[in-house]
């Protein structure tokens, strides 16, 4: 199942994964975080499920998605959620998440997408 | 060219962190579409000023919510002491009124009045002193402690309660003479309230630690478990004794609150049985007056 917005795109996978991406040069404000959060929860139907979600085309996060990506609105789509990080952009907006921003729900920084997938699949 | 640009890329990071550590979270650097480091740090910079400033306003919107409830309780209290005074008054008239017989229904039911009004009156008086801590004018004087001790010790009666000795001569201070009577008012008195023994001894000694005096106010009381040595210092702490003792947990928390105003340190050194001894410290010089907001006690 798949869907879309002109900024990202939302794919839930066989394997029971969550994969968003960004185009090129995404900046997220809290409108983009708020539609994101309703298209997962479109997605997953009310069962939160790992989630992948690959930062390296975001250049900018404005404070108010990245509180609405670490609020309870957000954590009732994911049970867990890998960022993968391989720009520089997104290395740094990534570690927010490990402090300042710290979702609800266990996260945790990826440079290698196989082990992200490793570990959300880890029970 | 592109050392140029950098050179000044880096020049322009410099300048945002100057005005972050001036606490000016305005400016914002432009991120390149390169996608390189610089622009990482710049980035991240951009960030962080963002979270500094919404933790700012967070603070600021805390601090200025605590002053509204300390006004509020304050007010409060304030309100309180006339109709506690007046039912005080009400229940002497009705106790002469009715002159219950010795042990009657009658006495009991009163004296239980009297002794929950009493309550009620000590809390209100303990809140007052607590809220006013902060808010008033601060003036500061040299004060000779050995002078003061024996003051606060004849107008309350301590002779007749405790044994204090004083070890040695106790320094000249620079505080607030208001202050420095709560302090030890209250540092007696919790001693004589949690005693256990049929006379309660009290040492009081100082300690010249160079920019400060440490001075100790040593019991021969229960002693105070290792568990609540921070929380007696609690405003309304409800240590079980504390009920027992007839304490509105006010008292401690007003020294804390004095001591720590002035730049100086308590804490308490017991163990359980063994009686206790509470430290703290002043500073030994000041400004000659604090200028703080004023309060209409």
């Amino acid at each position: 199942m798949q869907r879309e917005t002109d900024k990202i795109k939302f794919i839930l996978n066989t394997d029971g994964i969550l994969y968003i991406e960004c185009l090129p040069n995404t900046v997220m404000t809290l409108e983009d975080g708020k539609l994101s959060t309703r298209l997962g929860a479109e997605l997953v139907n009310g069962k939160p499920v790992p989630m992948l979600c690959d930062l390296t085309n975001v250049v900018k996060m404005t404070h108010d998605c990245r509180k609405h990506f670490s609020g309870p609105e957000h954590a009732e789509i994911f049970t867990k959620c890998a960022l993968m990080v391989t720009s520089p952009l997104g290395r740094i907006i990534g570690n927010f998440f490990l402090g300042a921003n710290k979702p609800l729900k266990p996260t945790r920084l990826f440079t290698n997408k196989d082990e992200a997938v490793k570990w959300l699949k880890d029970r | 060219m592109d050392g140029q640009d950098n050179e000044q890329r880096l020049s322009d990071i410099l300048d945002m962190i100057g005005s972050m550590a001036s606490l000016d979270f305005s400016r914002v650097l432009k991120i390149s579409d390169r996608n390189d480091m610089i622009d990482a740090i710049a980035l991240g910079l951009n960030m962080l000023s963002e979270e500094l400033n919404a933790q700012m306003v967070a603070r600021d919107t805390l601090d200025e919510l605590n002053d509204r409830l300390e006004q509020f309780a304050h007010t409060t209290a304030h309100d309180l002491k006339s109709p506690l005074n007046n039912q005080s008054g009400l229940l002497m008239l009705l106790e002469l009124t009715l002159k219950p017989e010795k042990d009657s229904d009658v006495e009991t039911c009163i004296n239980k009045l009297k002794l929950m009004n009493e309550k009620m009156k000590s809390l209100v008086e303990g809140i007052l002193a607590y809220s006013v801590v902060q808010a008033r004018e601060i003036t500061k004087e040299r004060i000779d402690l050995n002078e003061l001790l024996r003051e606060v010790m004849e107008l309350d009666d301590v002779v007749g309660r405790a044994d204090v000795v004083v070890e040695g001569t106790l320094p000249n201070i620079f505080y607030n003479k208001t202050s420095s009577i709560q302090i030890i008012r209250n540092l007696l008195d919790n001693a004589i309230k949690y005693s256990d023994k049929a006379r309660c001894k009290i040492r009081i000694s100082s300690k010249d630690l160079g920019k400060y005096y440490q001075i100790t106010f040593k019991d021969n009381g229960p002693g105070i478990e290792s568990k609540y040595h921070d929380k007696i210092f609690e405003l309304f702490n409800k240590i079980e004794p504390s009920y027992k003792a007839g304490s509105v947990g006010v008292g401690l928390a007003t020294v804390k609150r004095i001591v720590e105003a002035g730049g100086g340190r308590i804490w308490v050194e017991s163990e359980q049985g063994k009686g206790a001894s509470f430290h703290f410290t002043l500073p030994k010089h000041g400004e000659s007056v604090e200028t703080a907001k004023a309060m209409d006690d």
